[in-house]
């Protein structure tokens, strides 16, 4: 009986853990794939300080990850780069070695001011946002028959020094936005 | 090598020639054909790897976002490759993600996806390699290859063996056919000249010298080797020709010489019979007509003169006879032998008829000779049994004969005294005798006209005796050539 207690407490507290982290199935994904992202993704190598200097990851707005992106981030490193994840507030408090962005703000208005401040800057910008890549971002997620898929724009990117992968762009949807195109 | 011992030089030659070209290659081709064995593999491997080092490169996007339509796509671009019968993806957890072709039966897939690096199976190469990014593993590609490519490949250069065997068979049989000849042909002009010279004896002929190597020294060889013989040849023939005319030269030095004895002994004998003959008429005269006149003692010295002429007129008319004979030719008929010898024996008989005599007579064939002669023959041969058995008391004498192939040999055997063998050479010798004149009267001319007589018909004569024992004279004669 003691037994049957002590598992049913572990569920509980397991089943209570789960819904304590906002994160679900489809974050723990696309954790999965931001960290992807650093693997077909060059950084032009003056985003480092040094070669030991960490790949950050950054979030800004409402953090739907959880765990998840720590999960998949952690003890791994892209070209010597160990990878961190730090989660921002405002676009004030995005750090100058920030590498990779993920934005999930609630007003697109906003979502543009931050790309626009980031213009000249080498982050790769990532968003859930159906108006993103209008708004000049560079990957975006979206879901199509019960499957993540992506939007990438390619022009943004090579606008902001980053090469993307062929092999990543061969799995996207490529878009370039008329509007944004300069 | 008894395979080739009896077959021409020239086939001798091409087989030798072809058997070695087909080891030749039979060995060049064997050695390529494994070098390109082991190499084909290795390649293969390599190709395989190199193939699956591409897919996996361009599939790690497909895993890492897990589209495995996308990673499909990748896998389809395979069909470019027939060989390769099946390529599957699987995640990183060792789930099936992605395979080709899409008929592919992936129940029965090995999925140990632990082995690394390609190898050969059975009739495939396969085998399963990570699929990394960066330094993280995102899976593992499996391949597999059928091996259609290299036994294509080895049909190819079975092909192309026989191809290069045929051709080079065929390009060396008509070369084989064109160089041999350097080397068959002396040989075989040699073989010719030798076959031409032996058939036909002509030394003259020469074989023709076609290059300076050995063939060519030994066709020198056999040149020096004719113009010898044919030189021998020439000196020896000469000789024979020198040879022939000094026997010729001699020979009828001979027969004049012998012509003149002859002439000379008859003329001698002619000459010598007038004159003894004019002594004893003389004497007989002298004796008859003054015999009162002549004491006792000078008719006995009479008597003596007489005895001695009367010999030596035997001794001419014997010789005359002899030498009479040389001179002419001889008129053979069929003479019945056995009445000629009856004949002969009565007359001689008459002057013996006190002796006790037992005188034997076969019947003799018939021969073809000349009468005179044979008679004088069988004249001295008769008288001279009787008068060499006239000292036993009783007389055997007995004439018979033997036929040989070509000639009839008579016989006339007695069981007089006989003479010593060892003076058989003096026998049938002019004026020879065995025995004194004293004891047997006689002029040492009879046996030797016998011997001419019979050496004149073509026969022979010899004799067989034993001292006290008796003689036998046998002679032959030729039988009438039909």
């Amino acid at each position: 009986m003691r037994l049957y207690l002590k598992i049913s407490l572990l569920i509980f507290g397991v089943l209570l853990l789960t819904a304590q982290t906002p994160g679900t199935r489809e974050y723990q994904l696309k954790a999965v794939f931001i960290f992807n992202f650093t693997q077909f993704v060059e950084w032009p190598s003056s985003s480092f300080s040094n070669p030991q200097s960490p790949l950050v990851i950054g979030i800004l707005g409402k953090d739907p990850f959880g765990n998840y992106l720590e999960d998949a981030l952690s003890n791994e490193k892209v070209n010597g780069h160990p990878l961190v994840a730090h989660r921002y507030n405002s676009i004030e408090e995005i750090e100058k070695d920030c590498n990779l962005l993920y934005i999930n703000l609630t007003e697109s208005a906003k979502t543009e001011k931050v790309i626009s401040s980031l213009k000249g800057v080498s982050v790769l910008t990532v968003s859930d946002d159906p108006n993103f890549l209008k708004q000049g971002g560079m990957i975006r997620f979206y879901t199509k028959e019960n499957k993540i898929q992506l939007q990438i724009n390619p022009e943004a990117a090579k606008s902001a020094n980053l090469s993307i992968s062929s092999k990543l762009l061969r799995l996207a949807e490529i878009v370039t936005p008329k509007t944004k195109s300069k | 090598m008894t395979l080739f011992r009896d077959i021409p030089i020239k086939t001798k030659l091409m087989r030798i020639i072809l058997l070695i070209s087909v080891i030749m290659l039979l060995v060049t081709c064997s050695s390529f054909f494994a070098y390109e064995f082991y190499t084909f593999r290795q390649t293969s491997i390599q190709k395989l790897s190199t193939l699956g080092e591409i897919i996996s490169t361009n599939s790690t996007a497909a895993l890492a976002f897990q589209d495995p339509e996308s990673a499909q796509e990748i896998l389809t671009a395979l069909k470019a490759e027939p060989h390769i019968v099946a390529a599957c993806l699987y995640d990183k957890d060792g789930q099936l993600f992605s395979y080709y072709p899409s008929n592919l039966d992936t129940k029965k897939l090995q999925t140990n996806a632990k082995m690394g690096g390609y190898h050969f199976d059975d009739s495939y190469l396969q085998g399963f390699q990570p699929v990394i990014q960066g330094s993280k593993q995102l899976g593992t590609l499996y391949l597999r290859s059928d091996l259609g490519a290299m036994y294509e490949r080895f049909k190819l250069y079975s092909i192309i063996t026989a191809l290069v065997i045929a051709t080079s068979l065929l390009l060396s049989y008509f070369l084989s056919q064109i160089l041999q000849k350097s080397i068959t042909r002396p040989i075989l002009a040699l073989a010719e000249t030798a076959k031409a010279i032996s058939t036909h004896g002509d030394y003259s002929v020469r074989a023709i010298k076609l290059g300076k190597d050995e063939l060519g020294s030994l066709t020198d060889a056999f040149n020096q080797m004719i113009l010898q013989i044919h030189n021998q040849n020439q000196t020896l023939s000469e000789f024979n020709q020198t040879l022939e005319q000094k026997v010729k030269d001699r020979t009828l030095e001979l027969e004049t010489v012998n012509k003149e004895l002859d002439s000379f002994s008859y003329s001698v004998s002619h000459d010598l019979r007038a004159p003894i003959r004019s002594i004893n008429n003389y004497i007989n005269i002298l004796l008859e007509d003054y015999a009162g006149q002549l004491d006792d003692e000078a008719k006995r010295l009479i008597q003596i003169v007489i005895h001695n002429s009367q010999k030596m007129g035997m001794l001419i008319d014997d010789l005359l006879a002899f030498s009479k004979l040389g001179r002419k030719d001889l008129t053979k008929v069929s003479l019945p032998m056995k009445n000629l010898v009856e004949d002969i024996w009565n007359d001689a008989f008459q002057l013996e008829q006190n002796r006790d005599i037992e005188f034997i007579l076969n019947p003799l064939p018939d021969c073809y000779a000349e009468k005179a002669t044979i008679q004088q023959v069988w004249v001295n041969l008769i008288s001279n049994a009787l008068k060499y058995t006239r000292k036993k008391e009783k007389t055997v004498i007995e004439i018979a004969w033997e036929e040989k192939e070509k000639e009839i040999v008579y016989i006339i055997k007695d069981n007089g005294i006989g003479f010593d063998m060892n003076y058989y050479d003096k026998l049938f010798g002019v004026f020879q005798r065995l025995h004194s004149p004293q004891e047997f009267e006689g002029t040492g001319v009879g046996l030797a006209i016998v011997q001419r007589i019979i050496e004149k018909h073509g026969g022979k004569i010899w004799a067989t005796s034993q001292p006290n024992a008796g003689t036998t004279f046998y002679f032959s004669l030729p039988k009438k050539k039909v």
